[in-house]
């Protein structure tokens, strides 16, 4: 049935603000759980299904205005409401209150759960629908695929994925932000040059706010029978680690050639990038605010890890030497936050996902062109990630230790050769500004460990004490 | 004779073909022998059958020459319907110099002596058919020996009958882009004869010259072949080396359509005169290539019924060692839709070399590494060596294995001597160690012959893991969780199950690449119930869990199917399973109402 925007003024949705309230924190992906919240607002709302029959059901897109007690930052956070007259069992988890409708009880929950309202928005993205500022829209030459079923991804920390049957999956911004966000613009970017190594973008869900373009959600092609890199990974670094005099390169569990062909994925995200939004360079300028960026962070860093600083003088040392590069060094847009998780394995290579960038920094930082070796580095790191992070269970020993690194270093030293095969420098041999990254990086992996993982805050922290020794 | 056939009287028909004075070589007739009793014929029952490989050599000696005889593999019939298989794949036994394990044919009507005659084939037949198994056999097509009269007719004699039956030069510059396939042992595809003066082709060994396809009277010799052996009641042919048939300039000398329209020609005669008869293919190559050998599919294939899967094999060693399903997922995901009447030939070993042609080098490098420690291992561009030692003898690996090969799509070949984990002999040269006698008993030359020890064809395996005292079938019928009972049992529940011989195969992927599982799913066109079975593999020597999602088949209840234990049903949330390290599962889904 049509909807009108009479329907969006009397949305159900008005109703639940206090209980959003409440509802809100209590979600994985609300990123203020600290702050208590003093106001919620809807400030979008547009129906977007409608079924009135003995099995009522209703699906409402809703942006809601966060306000909080510190009188700080607003933030704004996206909901596809579903109300149906009863629950199933299954969905009973998402439940978020009872509302009212012509003196029925209707009760709303997270609509994305549900199978007949998570495939509604397919259709609309199907036939190019617009629903009260909610842009539904289908990329150029591609086409939305009829689907039976949905299933919503089960381990995601800030967005809430759903897959549909095994051929497309919806990837929906929980928080927003104001602009065009990267993941939607790289991999339509990507996909206008037929760039094989991403999954193909099939349709988009956008809107507006303040004046500004705001993403709510992308859709892509759902890469059947895939394995995240870093489940690859760590399946061979616990098969070396099982075989104590066995070496890297001769335990049956290898990933070398795996590290390669990633290296050659890499390498050809990276060009299509260059091709597709082209490339600019940093004079002697830009390295020189590159390296104070890099300081800065270590600065901030050292208050949070003080073990931090007894390798700070070393670390400086390593960003000072970016002044002594030769300008222009090339720079384009990168993933921006690149690691053994970011990459799927499938049965015909690898492919490249959430080029969201580092979640941390501000979007206006996110979309600033950077050395394609930040990328490298983010992997690289990945490597040493994935071999050490089994060393910490377990009693570890010198002998692990020591195949672990081997691990590493045989692997690290793989994917450089993978992408030096593809692209036309090996970015092992550009020494200064990859150790630059890394140890950024690092710096930044410390932090996050402490506040996350305390328990893993050794991995970065040995990680940087070798990576300075090296300088010496 | 044990048959019951009432045959008139007959005289003993002259064995094998003959050179009159004239210089003709003459063939005996199909007609001047018995024929084996028929199994009734069943079209498609090569892709819901087992296949064994056993060499007659190997088997089993009746007469104590110290070669395995056809006498010899009747006697041990039994044991092979015990074990469930249904079709036996025989490597050449004609007439031959041996000097490629029989590929080299001197005389495609006459058995090679050792091994008896062509009655005691014939008895073969009769007595296979008698316990529901079928035989096919190789046929080279591609060559024959340099000992074959036509050959040695073709070299005196230019322009007599048999002058144009190879296909000689006067320079051996032809054909520059085909390439040379035994690199170990020769140098060109052309070898220069002494007598004739002229070069000859050849794709193999300089010893075995290529028959000329382009004379038509070769054509019609190797159709009087085909005819002979079908008329005294084989089940089917692997024809050997078929992409090589015929040779054309500016070309790799493969797969070219004039080898498709003779195969053609060979699969109406099947399908007109013997119904139920099968074809089998051996192309060593990708699936993509291999599939136009299976015809074309708009009529349900109309050249060979089967085709080997080459690459499948080497990539099960790689994902197992490398605990990581994608070397599998990728090679059937590369492999395309056959023809209705198709079906693939898999296999884990054979009385070849384990071949790593179809890999890549560093894939290649890889497998040596794993698999082919010691250079003697190594042959040609491939492995020598059998299943139970590839293995380090873990005999969870081999269940693994052998669950793999009994449930990926396709017809599993086994080989002889793996389903009791017989050893290989590296020391003994070519591929010969992977051909020694197979091990009966404990006893003298492990019950496989009662001749001298020093006459037997190879030496029985002797040493203390792999010997004949501690592998042997005797011993393992005895004790019923023996590596052979298990193999029966398996592949008795491969039989209960039409899904693994016809059906669908969907790879269901999952979070962990150590996890290879897959839905072999079979609808009866009668509309009976579907048989659907859940296959899930452990690549990994460690524990692993799994979730799997079934959504799908929201409801079923998997039925584990060795022990027919029932698991929770499945949810819609993901199917969670824990499979310890190399361990495998057999589920039937089947609807919660019939589970119980
Ligand atoms: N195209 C795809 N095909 C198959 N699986 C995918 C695809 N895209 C994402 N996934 C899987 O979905 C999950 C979430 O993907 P992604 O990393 O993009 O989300 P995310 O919201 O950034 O995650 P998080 O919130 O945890 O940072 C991952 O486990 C990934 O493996």
């Amino acid at each position: 049935m049509s909807v009108g925007a009479s329907d969006d003024n009397r949305a159900l949705v008005f109703q639940l603000t206090d209980a959003l309230a409440t509802w809100l924190p209590t979600q994985r992906w609300f990123a203020a759980k600290d702050r208590p919240i003093a106001r919620v607002e809807p400030v979008s709302v547009a129906v977007l299904h409608h079924r009135e029959d003995e099995d009522p059901v209703r699906l409402e897109h809703t942006i809601q205005a966060v306000s909080f007690a510190d009188n700080g930052e607003v933030q704004l956070y996206q909901l596809f409401v579903g109300y149906r007259r009863i629950l199933p069992e299954r969905l009973q988890h998402v439940r978020i209150a009872d509302v009212q409708e012509d003196g029925h009880w209707l009760i709303a929950f997270d609509g994305l759960w549900d199978d007949e309202l998570a495939s509604s928005l397919l259709p609309l993205m199907a036939s190019g629908e617009t629903r009260n500022g909610v842009q539904f829209a289908t990329e150029p030459g591609m086409s939305i695929p009829k689907v039976t079923s949905s299933r919503v991804v089960d381990t995601e920390q800030t967005n809430t994925s759903v897959i549909y049957d095994d051929a497309a999956i919806l990837k929906v911004f929980r928080r927003l932000v104001l602009g065009t966000n990267p993941d939607l613009e790289l991999c339509r970017a990507l996909r206008r040059v037929g760039c094989p190594y991403v999954p193909g973008l099939l349709g988009s869900i956008e809107g507006g706010y303040a004046g500004e373009q705001v993403t709510y959600a992308m859709l892509s092609a759902y890469a059947v029978n895939s394995a995240d890199g870093w489940s690859m990974a760590t399946a061979s670094v616990r098969d070396l680690i099982a075989e104590q005099d066995l070496r890297a390169h001769e335990v049956g569990g290898d990933f070398a050639a795996e590290a390669y062909r990633l290296g050659e994925a890499v390498a050809a995200v990276h060009g299509d990038l260059a091709t597709a939004l082209g490339t600019s360079s940093l004079n002697s300028d830009g390295l020189v605010a590159l390296s104070g960026a890099m300081s800065s962070r270590l600065d901030a860093a050292i208050a949070v890890v003080p073990a931090l600083a007894q390798y700070a003088p070393a670390v400086r040392t390593a960003f000072e030497a970016i002044h002594d590069l030769t300008p222009p060094v090339p720079v384009q847009r990168v993933h921006g936050d690149l690691h053994l998780g970011q990459v799927l394995r499938t049965p015909t290579g690898w492919l490249l996902i959430d080029f969201e960038g580092e979640p941390a920094k501000p979007l206006s930082e996110r979309l600033r062109p950077d050395s394609v070796l930040r990328d490298v580095a983010g992997m690289l790191r990945s490597f040493d990630y994935a071999a050490q992070h089994l060393l910490l269970t377990g009693d570890s020993d010198h002998q692990r230790e020591y195949r672990a690194l081997e691990w590493t270093e045989r692997n690290r030293a793989a994917f450089c050769s993978g992408y030096a095969a593809v692209s036309d420098f090996n970015p092992a041999e550009q020494r200064t500004l990859l150790r630059a990254y890394e140890l950024d990086k690092a710096v930044y992996e410390a932090v996050y460990e402490r506040q996350h993982r305390p328990a893993w805050v050794e991995i970065p922290l040995r990680s940087i004490a070798r990576l300075t020794q090296q300088l010496t | 004779m044990e048959s019951g056939h009432k045959n008139p009287p007959r005289k003993k028909p002259i064995e094998g073909s003959h050179v009159t004075d004239e210089g003709l070589v003459t063939h005996p007739k199909a007609a001047e022998y018995r024929h084996a009793y028929a199994m009734p014929v069943e079209p498609l029952w090569f892709k819901r059958a087992v296949f064994y490989e056993v060499l007659v050599r190997a088997f089993y000696d009746s007469n104590a020459d110290g070669c395995g005889d056809l006498r010899g593999l009747i006697e041990k019939l039994d044991y092979l319907e015990w074990l469930g298989v249904d079709c036996l794949w025989l490597p050449p036994f004609y007439d031959s110099p041996l000097r490629d394990g029989g590929y080299d044919i001197s005389d495609f009507y006459r058995i090679l002596p050792e091994f008896g005659d062509i009655d005691d084939f014939v008895a073969l037949l009769d007595a296979a058919h008698r316990r529901g198994i079928r035989v096919i056999t190789d046929l080279v097509m591609n060559h024959t020996s340099d000992q074959h009269p036509w050959f040695q007719e073709s070299r005196r004699d230019p322009d007599g009958p048999y002058g144009d039956y190879y296909v000689w030069r006067d320079t051996d510059t032809g054909y520059p882009d085909a390439r040379i396939i035994f690199v170990d042992t020769e140098e060109s595809n052309w070898t220069f004869d002494p007598v004739r003066r002229q070069f000859y082709w050849h794709r193999f060994f300089s010893h075995q010259p290529d028959l000329n396809y382009d004379n038509p009277a070769v054509q019609e010799e190797m159709l009087g072949v085909i005819r002979f052996w079908l008329d005294l009641g084989i089940d089917g042919f692997r024809l050997d080396a078929v992409p090589y048939l015929f040779e054309r300039e500016g070309t790799n000398c493969e797969n070219l359509p004039e080898t498709h329209s003779f195969l053609r020609r060979i699969r109406k005669i099947v399908d007109d005169e013997y119904p139920g008869r099968v074809l089998l293919a051996e192309a060593n190559q990708w699936p993509s290539d291999v599939v136009q050998y299976f015809g074309d599919p708009s009529v349900g294939g109309d050249e060979c019924h089967m085709a080997f899967h080459f690459p499948l094999m080497p990539r099960i060693f790689m994902a197992v060692r490398r605990e990581s399903r994608f070397p599998i997922s990728e090679i059937l995901a590369q492999t395309p839709e056959i023809p209705s009447s198709s079906q693939w030939g898999i296999f884990l070993r054979n009385h070849d070399e384990l071949t790593l042609e179809m890999v890549t080098d560093e894939e290649r490098d890889y497998m040596y590494a794993e698999y082919a420690k010691d250079p003697r291992m190594r042959a040609n561009i491939g492995i020598r060596r059998r299943l139970a030692p590839l293995l380090e003898n873990d005999r969870n690996q081999l269940e693994l294995f052998t669950a793999l090969l009994l449930s990926l799509p396709g017809s599993p070949v086994l080989y002889y001597g793996d389903e009791i984990g017989m050893g290989d002999n590296i020391w003994l040269g070519d591929r010969d160690g992977v051909r020694t006698p197979m091990q009966w008993t404990p006893d003298r030359n492990a019950g496989f012959s009662q001749a001298n020890p020093g006459r037997l064809y190879l030496p029985v395996i002797m040493d203390p893991i792999y010997g004949y005292q501690a592998v042997n079938v005797e011993a393992q019928l005895n004790n019923s969780t023996s590596l052979l009972h298990w193999t029966r049992r398996m592949i008795e529940i491969r039989k209960r199950h039409l899904a693994f011989a016809l059906g669908s195969f969907h790879d269901l992927g999952g979070s962990n690449p150590c996890v290879l599982s897959y839905i072999r799913e079979y609808n009866p066109p009668d509309g009976d119930k579907p048989d659907i079975v859940l296959c899930v593999n452990n690549l990994s020597r460690f524990p692993q869990p799994i979730e799997l999602n079934l959504r799908q088949w929201e409801g079923y209840v998997p039925v584990e199917l060795t022990g027919r234990v029932p698991f929770p049903p499945i949810g819609e949330l993901p199917y969670l399973l824990t499979l310890p390290g190399h361990g495998f599962y057999w589920f039937q889904l089947s609807p919660r109402e019939d589970a119980q």
